[in-house]
């Protein structure tokens, strides 16, 4: 068992009245799944991929990560966890305009504090299986949105994670390279990685093993 | 890890080459500023101590209550010398110093005279005492037989060219003859002798050998042995009163004693002073040289500190405005797995690097207002580039401003939560808003405060300069060292007073402008040998058109006149002298007093006019009381000109001086510009507020500027949505600018009563001073409003104009 969440509620005061963003959710992920979160706008997809990406707290209930009490984590801790075991990839890319491709690939080794030459060999076998070795040295303004996301994504495979959290991947991407990136997410998962994706398309959440839908911040399906 | 901090560092900071500018430059000026006051202030400190041992040479001071004058010294009676070394075993050795001012001084052979500026008698201990080398000539006989001396390099050079000086001759002031036996190194720029160039020896100053305690001429320095203690003399040294001081005043006050001394409320304190706290600590009768003050010092520390406070919060304040920009890349950093740590060493990391370019900055804005820096603060520093220290400070302090001023920044942007930072550019993400709005509060505060000081040191020098004096110090010519036309004098004024540009002339030697000069105590025909009766005043010698000239106003009495033959014994009197007498002015008339107790037939001089008080100290110093007689000697010749060309008439005095005396030099001044220097001290410090203030407003502007771009940007979707709703380009912009105003009419509450506080403390000093007019508040807060708007609004005006569409479109 990879994670697992019980009776997870959050909610926020307003007006003097709890409004639910997640309402008793359950769920367990073993290693080696891809599940595809779906739901309409404003139905906690991305509140739950936060939860469980451990950026977002909850109010109730109880979260393991790999058998341990994840909630209760202190910052070092959490940090230790992103180096070790979970890659994000952003709707938005998020890479940093600053770096250049190179660059950003190296950065989570840098931050687990590998040798010089290993961080080359890893970053070099990235670029390779990306098939982007020639814009290594281009910032990430000079790349198209699909290949940006490539970089994102590799960016969260480098550091060899056990969970890839994915929230909307595709959705600023256009149709062929929204394709391309599913594609990957499928081959990476055969190759077993586990992932989680939020997705309103359709289509998309197909590639998924599995498809969890929300309403409302409850689940109501699985 | 480093050289990615690095190069994400300078990629941003080149990306924001705006902000960067400001941020860099802010810190400059705020560097350069404090490396300018702290090579001022390390020159300061440094004062005399390049003398070997000068932590074990002191100088005897003197404080004297007697005749109802206070008086300290920094001179002592000529027998003082002997005494130290006689009595104390932990004297090692006593050197005595008798300054006589400029000189005028030529080859005997030689036509024209050079004038040199200070002269001193000097013991012949002056070697071994300060540790100063002979270039030529022998230290043990050098200054040992009289009418010999020694010349600084500069004044040998002057004087004989490269051609060897020992053994030559020079005639000094046109009659004394003196054998040159040495030449040494010009002294040190710091140190307490950077003036003089000629010391004579001491051997042929009759004066030094008389035992007379009640005259105080000498400045007396001492050197401890190394194991003496300083303290176990003081007890002693103030014995000297008794044992040697009254015995020697008893010769014209027969039977008076310690006790009756003391009962009248007399008093005479001899004290010691380090050598090396002289400079910044002392200001009595009779300095050696000008000193500075310890407080100007503290003053401009608070100045050097408050630059670089100012610069390092405006580093702070753009910094975590400019945050917004790099909150994404924080969430970022932390999900992919930086912890808090790293994130700060990062932020450190840039901050160092502006820092750095900073420094680079600064110096050369340094060295481009050096010169400038040099003549306001009337020094000759330079950068010390080879100093190894000055590197490590430097860099030191750099490398600290850095870290302090990127600290708060640091922490601040680290704590940013991923989950907020990533979503939607983060608006909300970037707080601090309180803090960053009290810092600037905080920088205009001490701008305002600034301000207000400026105004008020400028008002209170307008004040000095403005004021009645009691005499009218323009289009007075003095012309220096008449004396060397010797009995020629009285026809050079003659000839002077016929000139139809001339009103008047007057000889003498003294003149209402501050400088050194000596007190002596009278005693009335009545009740002479009562020490209470007497009194303290200086001696003016002067001659019939003295107070003409000067135009001195007469409140009882007359004048000096040629048709009354007995004025040779005849005072005039100031109102305080009459005042200390305890009589009214009109009574004064006719009471005679004598200055020479002592003698067998005392002089007594009947006093026949009393002129109204008249500044001629400095006017933070209260008025002294001041007697005139006739005179013959005079070093000096006051002309009152008429308005018009003065060059031209200053040229035809200058002929007639020529023709009667040739070959001597004519050295004029006006009295106004003397006057003048006597506040230079107030003028400087009125100069170096006016250029921190605009350095500090400066900085304040920039922070203000940046904060205001932030702001503009912070609320670039509500300023569309207003817009949207109907809302006017000026409605909007005025709207920004208010935001700010706000804050600084906070600073301007603050800094106020503070600056009113600091001002009147200020004033204190001054014995005339100003009440600190209403308006300097008003004028400053106004400044401050103004400027600040001007900053401002800029920004505001640039944000209100924003098309909607795209500042909206972002969503």
């Amino acid at each position: 068992m990879l994670l697992q969440l019980n009776n997870i509620f959050k909610w926020v005061q307003q007006g003097g009245q709890r409004v639910f963003l997640l309402k008793d959710i359950n769920l367990e992920v073993e290693e080696g799944e891809f599940i595809s979160v779906m739901g309409p706008s404003g139905s906690g997809k991305s509140t739950l991929l936060n939860v469980i990406g451990m950026l977002d707290t909850f109010d109730e209930g109880t979260y393991n990560f790999l058998d341990e009490s994840a909630h209760t984590l202190k910052e070092k801790q959490r940090s230790n966890l992103y180096k070790q075991y979970i890659g994000f990839v952003f709707q938005a890319y998020h890479l940093i305009d600053e770096l250049t491709v190179y660059e950003n690939l190296e950065m989570p080794l840098l931050y687990k504090k590998l040798p010089s030459s290993e961080r080359k060999a890893m970053v070099a076998d990235m670029l390779d299986r990306f098939n982007i070795v020639g814009k290594k040295d281009l910032f990430p303004t000079q790349l198209s949105g699909g290949q940006q996301q490539l970089v994102g994504v590799a960016r969260a495979l480098i550091g060899k994670p056990k969970l890839l959290l994915a929230d909307e991947p595709t959705g600023n991407l256009n149709s062929k390279q929204g394709e391309e990136i599913m594609e990957l997410f499928k081959q990476l998962n055969d190759e077993g990685v586990t992932i989680v994706q939020v997705t309103h398309s359709e289509k998309n959440a197909q590639y998924g093993k599995r498809i969890v839908h929300l309403l409302d911040g409850r689940k109501i399906s699985d | 890890m480093f050289k990615n901090y690095f190069k994400i560092a300078w990629r941003s900071l080149k990306k924001q080459p705006f902000f960067t500018f400001l941020n860099t430059f802010g810190l400059a000026i705020g560097m350069a500023g404090g490396l300018l006051i702290s090579l001022y202030i390390y020159d300061e400190l440094s004062y005399d101590k390049m003398f070997a041992d000068a932590d074990r040479i002191y100088r005897i001071d003197v404080d004297i209550k007697f005749g109802g004058d206070t008086q300290k010294y920094a001179v002592s009676p000529a027998p003082m010398a002997d005494a130290l070394k006689n009595d104390f075993s932990e004297v090692e050795l006593v050197t005595r110093f008798r300054t006589r001012g400029s000189a005028l001084i030529r080859r005997s052979n030689a036509e024209a005279n050079v004038k040199e500026e200070q002269t001193t008698y000097v013991d012949p201990t002056f070697f071994e005492m300060f540790g100063i080398k002979l270039l030529n000539g022998d230290p043990k006989t050098a200054l040992t037989e009289p009418n010999t001396l020694i010349l600084a390099k500069t004044a040998a050079e002057k004087l004989f060219g490269a051609s060897n000086a020992i053994g030559q001759s020079l005639l000094l002031n046109n009659e004394e003859t003196y054998r040159v036996t040495g030449v040494i190194e010009d002294l040190p720029q710091n140190s307490f002798l950077r003036d003089y160039t000629i010391f004579e020896a001491m051997e042929g100053y009759e004066d030094s050998k008389i035992v007379n305690w009640g005259s105080n001429n000498y400045q007396t320095f001492i050197k401890l042995i190394p194991s003496a203690n300083v303290n176990d003399i003081q007890e002693p040294l103030r014995a000297f009163l008794g044992k040697y001081v009254i015995p020697g005043v008893q010769q014209f006050m027969p039977g008076i004693t310690e006790e009756q001394f003391k009962a009248a409320g007399n008093h005479l304190i001899y004290s010691t002073i380090p050598l090396t706290d002289i400079h910044l600590h002392s200001h009595l009768v009779a300095e050696i040289s000008a000193n500075n003050d310890i407080q100007s010092i503290y003053i401009l520390s608070f100045i050097a500190i408050f630059l670089i406070v100012l610069a390092s919060v405006n580093f702070m304040n753009l910094s975590t405005a400019h945050s917004l920009k790099r909150a994404k890349e924080v969430g970022v950093r932390k999900t992919l797995g930086s912890n808090k740590v790293d994130l700060v060493r990062q932020f450190l990391v840039e901050s160092g690097l502006i820092s750095f370019l900073s420094l680079a900055l600064a110096f050369v804005l340094a060295l481009i207002a050096l010169p400038f820096f040099n003549t306001l603060a009337n020094k000759h520093i330079s950068i010390p580039f080879a100093n190894p220290v000055f590197w490590m400070i430097l860099l030191g302090s750099t490398i600290v401003l850095g870290l302090f001023s990127g600290s708060y920044p640091a922490f601040f942007m680290s704590r940013f939560m991923p989950i907020n930072a990533l979503k939607g550019g983060g608006q909300k993400s970037v707080g601090g808003g309180k803090i960053r709005n009290s810092l600037v509060v905080f920088q205009f505060a001490i701008s305002i405060f600034l301000i207000v000081s400026t105004l008020v040191v400028y008002q209170q020098l307008k004040y000095i300069q403005g004021k009645d004096l009691g005499f009218s110090k323009d289009q007075v010519l003095i012309i220096n060292d008449v004396y060397t036309a010797g009995a020629k004098v009285a026809s050079f004024k003659e000839q002077v007073k016929q000139l139809g540009s001339v009103k008047n002339a007057t000889l003498s030697s003294f003149f209402p402008t501050p400088s050194s000069r000596s007190n002596t105590a009278f005693s009335p025909e009545e009740g002479a040998t009562n020490q209470e009766n007497a009194i303290t005043m200086q001696t003016w010698d002067v001659d019939y058109d003295y107070a003409s000239t000067m135009g001195f106003k007469f409140i009882a009495g007359r004048d000096f006149n040629k048709k009354f033959g007995n004025d040779s014994t005849a005072i005039i009197v100031n109102e305080t002298a009459v005042k200390i007498m305890g009589v009214s002015p009109e009574e004064a008339l006719g009471k005679r007093y004598t200055n020479d107790l002592g003698t067998e037939n005392p002089k007594y001089y009947g006093i026949i006019g009393v002129v109204k008080d008249f500044h001629f100290d400095s006017l933070r110093e209260d008025i002294d009381a001041l007697s005139f007689h006739l005179g013959n000697e005079a070093n000096a010749m006051a002309i009152k000109l008429e308005a018009g060309d003065f060059s031209n008439t200053i040229a035809r005095i200058e002929g007639i001086w020529n023709t009667i005396v040739p070959g001597q030099p004519f050295d004029y001044y006006f009295m106004e510009d003397s006057f003048n220097d006597t506040y230079q001290s107030e003028r400087r410090l009125g100069n170096i507020f006016i250029i921190f203030t605009i350095l500090s407003l400066l900085i304040a502007c920039l922070g203000l500027f940046g904060l205001a771009a932030f702001n503009a940007e912070k609320r670039v979707k509500e300023i569309g949505v207003r817009k949207v709703l109907g809302a006017s380009v000026s409605q909007i912009s005025t709207k920004l600018t208010l935001d700010f105003l706000k804050l600084v009419g906070i600073a301007i509450l603050i800094s106020l009563p503070i600056g009113w506080y600091a001002m009147n403390k200020w004033l204190e000093d001054f014995s005339y001073r100003i009440d600190i007019p209403w308006w300097v508040f008003v004028l400053a807060a106004f400044l401050a409003l103004v400027i600040s708007v001007l900053t401002v609004s800029y920004q505001s005006i640039k944000a209100a104009i924003v098309n909607p569409v795209k500042s909206l479109r972002t969503e």
